[in-house]
């Protein structure tokens, strides 16, 4: 059989890629190709015609100072959240590599989290700053602590501690990873070169890590950008609305306030920015890789 | 040979893993129940959760005895969204329920014209559009104050009459005795912003003569908001809630169910709802003797002898062509059966515990709050709801109001936020 012709090759690729590609086609691309048309269009997500209007959603969206806003505060909001996620997924990623006793049951543990899906995990954590929290603060105060949800930046900061509490573990498997990977000679031969333990990890251990380092990074910004569940369930935009994300802003301007055109066009923005930031991150992070 | 047979076998797996795939996407988690084999079968929608467990049974029920399979779906998305995607699909619902504003969105364009049926001249509720009648009230509901008159019973030791509660100083005076009884806080205030706006501020467009001229008033600028009588004498009684809310150290945190339960049990004696908020305070440990009476204020015009109110939640039937007219026949004869038959009467008022939205349905409504309002709507003491405020109205004014409840803006600083939401937003087509 000739191995070179083109029927052979996309006899197999067919084969092998065929089934996948013609779902990814039929549950992505062409939804995607047909969100990118109801955004010239004013459609109300219901109605049977779809009105053809240009680009008037992009305009009217760049005018949406609510939009803006949510965009705003998912950026402050992603900033706190990734650098945190990931200081303390590496922390708990060397601690579960550094040999201490029952650290398979830590990693576990601290994985956890990540399985519970993120509206149980809401309203779970909603319960413990509203009642538990309440509760001890003001046993220890003597006097009435209201909830950190009831304040505009208390919601923000619970909103990042929630966050961290979900993905520090998954990405603690992947930063754990990155540690088994760097072999103990190379740690040793530093050591005996006259390297104290702190620069052995910073200047062997971790530049060796940089590809963990980067597809956390990538995964936490690109999970946080796109926030909703825990944002639903934990303050449902409260309080005022100042804890809206660009996710929820996105949803409830497509569905709850029937602007289908200028909500998908949002999310074609909120798609664009998560891109560019998400690409221009691994970019940067790969041009200074390392191999061992 | 045995090449080519690994070859169709690796073929054959691709396609039966893709299948799979398939499959679970188009799986659905509705819960249908008897569905008759070759009579017609109808699907309803429905959108009030707290009648879903009843509906199914009765729809069992009645897919036996009238030889017509009704399923029942239900979806916790919003109801436009939800149909929305039915729509798309081809797949719409024989019935669905909607609320009152989606009515006006949709009827038009996907619903049957009912101006036929006989149930249309014992109603007052129903929603006609360009003189044609589409929407079928499922049942009435009504805002107002919510009171456990046991519980200031308790305190006061006089019986309550809630008809002595006129005006916000009456209000002020009565929640004054309570606390000087040992009441802590006798009121309770909901901060969600569908009840802060959408309920309350509503009440404020609600109780003018004319709504819609009321809008564009401020609109054009031709009503200031902070000086209107109405805003100031509703919002004085807001002050009165705001100032006894048992919460009101960390008012935008207080939880429903809690307040619900405080109020149930008698550790509150007030709160603005409706009689929809029974349904979560029969799941705690009620007093017996509660109800709902109008919102006290001084304005003078009898809007405090009156609550804020009318038909709540529609069904309509497709017109579409995946609706046959066979289906559409068994949804109209399925409509009048809950509004003529006295087993259907008896459904929604026992089953479901609505009041219902019909002259003809004469029966006693179960629920203290329910009875309070049918009260009302009999003696034709209820203002009607305004049905056309803006989809985002209860959201973005909610925020306003819950910044105005927190007290980190005062009534001007409200005022000027609420101008501001209508200098852009746009009343609904009526």
């Amino acid at each position: 059989m000739k191995r070179n012709t083109m029927s052979y090759k996309v006899q197999l690729f067919c084969m092998f890629a065929g089934a996948a590609s013609v779902l990814f086609l039929a549950v992505v691309i062409i939804p995607f190709i047909y969100g990118i048309y109801l955004t010239l269009t004013s459609w109300d997500g219901i109605a049977k015609t779809k009105p053809f209007v240009g680009l008037a959603n992009y305009v009217e969206a760049f005018k949406d100072v609510a939009y803006w806003q949510a965009l705003g505060r998912t950026a402050i909001y992603s900033i706190f959240a990734v650098i945190l996620i990931n200081i303390v997924a590496f922390a708990l990623a060397y601690l579960v590599t550094s040999g201490i006793k029952g650290q398979n049951f830590f990693r576990a543990g601290f994985f956890v989290p990540n399985l519970i899906g993120g509206i149980v995990l809401g309203y779970v954590w909603k319960f413990v700053f509203n009642r538990a929290f309440v509760a001890i603060a003001s046993a220890i105060a003597r006097g009435t602590v209201p909830s950190p949800l009831s304040t505009t930046t208390g919601a923000m900061v619970c909103l990042v501690l929630v966050s961290v509490w979900q993905f520090a573990g998954y990405m603690m498997l992947i930063y754990v990873a990155g540690f088994m990977s760097v072999s103990d000679a190379l740690k040793e031969a530093a050591m005996i070169d006259g390297c104290t333990p702190a620069q052995a990890m910073w200047n062997v251990t971790i530049p060796l890590m940089r590809a963990s380092f980067v597809q956390c990074i990538f995964l936490s910004i690109t999970r946080c950008f796109v926030i909703y569940d825990v944002n639903l369930s934990l303050t449902k935009g409260e309080p005022f609305n100042t804890s809206v994300m660009a996710a929820m802003h996105v949803y409830n301007t497509a569905f709850t306030y029937k602007k289908y055109g200028l909500g998908q066009a949002e999310a074609l923005i909120l798609f664009a920015v998560c891109a560019i930031v998400g690409v221009t991150q691994v970019y940067i992070g790969k041009k200074g890789e390392v191999a061992a | 040979m045995r090449k080519q047979f690994k070859k169709a076998a690796a073929a054959a797996f691709a396609v039966v893993l893709a299948a799979g795939v398939l499959a679970g996407c188009g799986g659905s988690s509705d819960s249908g129940s008897g569905a008759a084999e070759g009579a017609t079968n109808i699907t309803i929608f429905n959108s009030k959760m707290e009648i879903q467990d009843k509906l199914e049974e009765k729809a069992a029920q009645y897919s036996e005895e009238k030889g017509v399979g009704v399923e029942i779906y239900y979806s916790s998305d919003t109801v436009a969204a939800h149909l929305a995607t039915r729509y798309s699909s081809n797949e719409p619902y024989t019935i669905s329920m909607v609320d009152a504003k989606d009515v006006y969105a949709l009827a038009e364009e996907h619903a049957l014209d009912l101006s036929d049926q006989d149930w249309v001249a014992n109603t007052t509720q129903a929603i006609s559009v360009n003189g044609k009648v589409y929407g079928f009230p499922v049942c009435v509901e009504a805002r107002g104050i919510i009171y456990n008159a046991d519980a200031i019973k308790n305190v006061t030791g006089e019986d309550f009459d809630p008809t002595s509660i006129k005006t916000t100083e009456d209000f002020q005076a009565i929640c004054d005795k309570l606390i000087a009884g040992g009441m802590a806080s006798p009121t309770g205030v909901m901060k969600e912003d569908w009840s802060l706006a959408g309920h309350f501020m509503a009440e404020v467009y609600e109780q003018h003569d004319d709504p819609d001229a009321f809008i564009a008033g401020i609109k054009d600028g031709s009503i200031k908001l902070a000086e209107d009588k109405k805003y100031n004498e509703m919002l004085d009684t807001f002050d009165v809630l705001r100032a006894n809310n048992y919460a009101k150290d960390a008012a935008i945190s207080a939880e429903r169910e809690v307040t619900e339960q405080k109020l149930a049990e008698g550790e509150i004696a007030f709160m603005f709802g409706g009689n929809w908020d029974w349904s979560v305070i029969n799941a705690y440990d009620y007093s017996e003797n509660m109800g709902m009476m109008p919102v006290p204020n001084n304005s003078g015009d009898g809007s405090n002898e009156k609550m804020v109110g009318g038909g709540s939640k529609y069904f309509f039937i497709d017109n579409s062509e995946n609706t046959t007219p066979e289906q559409q026949q068994a949804a109209k004869d399925f409509l009048s059966w809950l509004a003529n038959d006295p087993e259907g009467q008896a459904f929604v008022v026992n089953d479901c515990a609505l009041v219902p939205a019909f002259s003809n349905n004469t029966l006693d409504v179960a629920d203290p709050l329910g009875k309070s309002v049918k009260a009302y709507a009999d003696a034709g003491a209820l203002i009607g709801n305004y049905n056309y405020l803006p989809d985002d109205h209860y959201s973005i004014v909610g925020a306003s109001m819950q910044k105005y409840l927190a007290g980190e803006i005062d009534r001007a600083g409200l005022a000027d936020e609420i101008t501001a939401y209508w200098a852009t937003a746009e009343v609904g087509a009526h």
